[in-house]
């Protein structure tokens, strides 16, 4: 089975929901059952990468549609982003 | 008889003055005439808004309520029905400046008229309170409010987009929340003004602005809490309609807890203060990862409860004598039943096996995962652990040190240096190649080099004598 690309966060949880259910539902064969756990796997996997992947920054957008990185004073405790 | 009252009306004119044009008088009575100025203010005027002040009010024990509206120039009796007072959500009182709506009645007997007020509320703030509610109606009748326009938030937001001051608290709210519950989060603060002339446009504009950054796939719009005049901006229509206009979900955190503005009724979901507007929005990064946990246990779980039970049929299958029996009966090309027997069970054995072995796989990656969160709590420990070898590292060190000392004190005594401090001296050929231990190593006339502790003298040789011994030689000085 080629398991379709896993786009984002939420169908990740959505579809991790579903096998779950499958599984704990399904007179699936044990072979069926194999791949679906498989997929759901790396689909754990993806979302655990996705939340701690992220990086934390803080920026401001001016009325000249610029972004540039917040002021320090905005930056709180442990921001390395705003600390610069 | 209206016509009675298309005649100019000409205050010099006494009861004498003639008619005009035709000698012909119409004379009505009192009722023709009072009822003819009912009829005129009644379905004339309808239903006016008429500003004063309130004096000599008073309520009766019907409920009703009686009062004058007077400005400088003129005054008019006025009554407001119980039914209407009960809904009043002020009191009324004498010297109040106020808003009041009705129709004038006219009481006959009395020849009286007077202000049948059903809606009454005070000047200034009712001006902005009617804008409000007028402004709420129309956006109402579009449909703007409509439970089926509420879009639903991201569960985890790549980018969030804030707009708000960046002088109140609000931001730094924002800024506080989103960071505890999930510190690597992306923000992106669209600054604006949040209160004056004008604000109004400049929030609508940075809702615009803040849309159009990729990514954004939520916006906050807040303000701290403040007076009712500064929630102007956000009972404004451009807000309103940027609001509505915006691609992407707008969760509101606007002032105050109790008043709900214009904006918080287009907006997709409307939180109390800045704060609870951070913390809807960002779902905490532990509930999510627990969420995600959870479901891998429990996968886990029915896949381990689904392999264990094929393991036990299996192995139920396989040692039942009937199919011990089986190939016998069948003599299958004279294979002996129980070899045969054998290799089914291994085959059935081997089968569950192999699926096993990709299930303990996939299972220990999935554990990884987990693992690895816990790691980042070992970490703690792992650094603590860390400093306590340092320091004991810095022990050893120390004490390697001291016995350092010690055998480099003893090697110090060893050395040749140390027994010339004694007052000792070592004597050389000439050519400094060798020690010299014995006198019979020269002869008289011989030059020998002798090293002091401080400096070496080159001597002659004047006499040699063998025999003497000195009683402990140098070189076995310990």
């Amino acid at each position: 089975m080629t398991d379709p690309k896993i786009t984002d966060f939420e169908s990740a949880l959505a579809e991790l929901d579903a096998i779950v259910k499958t599984l704990e539902d399904g007179d699936l064969s044990l072979e069926k059952s194999l791949e679906l756990y498989e997929r759901g796997v790396q689909l754990s996997r993806f979302c655990h990468s996705t939340l701690e992947g992220a990086e934390r920054r803080i920026e401001i957008l001016n009325e000249r549609g610029e972004i540039k990185p917040a002021p320090p004073a905005l930056g709180l405790d442990g921001d390395p982003a705003a600390r610069k | 008889m209206s016509d009675l009252f298309s005649q100019p009306f000409e205050p010099d004119d006494d009861e004498r003055a003639p008619e005009p044009g035709r000698g012909e008088r119409r004379v009505v009575s009192v009722s023709e005439l009072t009822s003819a100025i009912r009829g005129l203010l009644e379905t004339g005027l309808g239903d006016v808004w008429v500003e004063g002040e309130i004096s000599n009010c008073k309520i009766w024990n019907t409920g009703h309520m009686y009062f004058t509206l007077k400005d400088r120039g003129a005054q008019i009796r006025a009554v407001m029905y119980r039914s209407a007072v009960r809904y009043l959500k002020f009191k009324a009182d004498d010297g109040l400046h106020v808003i009041a709506r009705g129709r004038i009645v006219v009481y006959e007997p009395k020849g009286e008229y007077q202000l049948l007020c059903d809606h009454l509320q005070p000047h200034g703030l009712g001006a902005r309170q009617l804008a409000f509610e007028q402004l709420k109606k129309k956006l109402q009748a579009e449909g703007l409010f409509d439970a089926a326009r509420k879009r639903p938030l991201p569960a985890l937001p790549g980018k969030i987009g804030v707009v708000t001051s960046l002088d109140g608290a609000a931001v730094r709210d924002i800024v506080n929340v989103i960071g505890r519950r999930h510190p690597n989060v992306h923000l992106v603060i669209r600054p604006t003004r949040v209160q004056g002339d004008g604000a109004g446009a400049d929030i609508a504009e940075a809702l615009r602005s803040i849309a159009r950054v990729p990514g954004i796939d939520v916006i906050i719009l807040a303000r701290g809490g403040g007076s009712a005049e500064d929630l102007i901006p956000f009972n404004q229509e451009p807000v309103a309609r940027a609001i509505a206009a915006s691609p992407m979900p707008i969760v509101t955190g606007v002032g105050h807890e109790i008043d709900f503005t214009i904006a918080d009724f287009v907006a997709d979901l409307r939180a109390p203060t800045p704060s609870a507007a951070a913390e809807i929005v960002v779902a905490a990064k532990d509930e999510l990862f627990a969420r995600i946990d959870r479901q891998a246990r429990r996968m886990r779980a029915s896949m381990g409860g689904q392999i264990g039970r094929a393991r036990a049929r299996v192995h139920v299958l396989v040692s039942r004598r009937g199919l011990a029996a089986v190939p016998a009966r069948l003599a299958l090309r004279g294979r002996h039943a129980a070899e045969l027997t054998h290799q089914l069970r291994r085959a059935a054995t081997a089968g569950l096996a192999r699926r096993e072995r990709v299930f303990r796989d996939l299972r220990a990656r999935l554990e990884a995962r987990e693992i690895g969160r816990r790691l980042a709590a070992y970490h703690g420990r792992l650094n603590a652990a860390g400093s306590r070898l340092d320091a004991a590292m810095r022990r050893r060190h120390a004490g390697a040190s001291a016995t350092l000392g010690a055998r480099a004190a003893r090697l110090e005594s060893l050395s040749p240096l140390a027994v010339l401090g004694r007052g000792y001296a070592v004597c050389w050929n000439e050519d400094h190649t060798t020690i010299i231990r014995s006198a019979a190593a020269v002869r008289p006339g011989d030059r020998v080099n002798v090293t002091l502790l401080e400096g070496s003298l080159a001597c002659d040789v004047r006499s040699a004598d063998a025999a003497h011994r000195s009683p402990q030689p140098p070189d076995q000085e310990s």
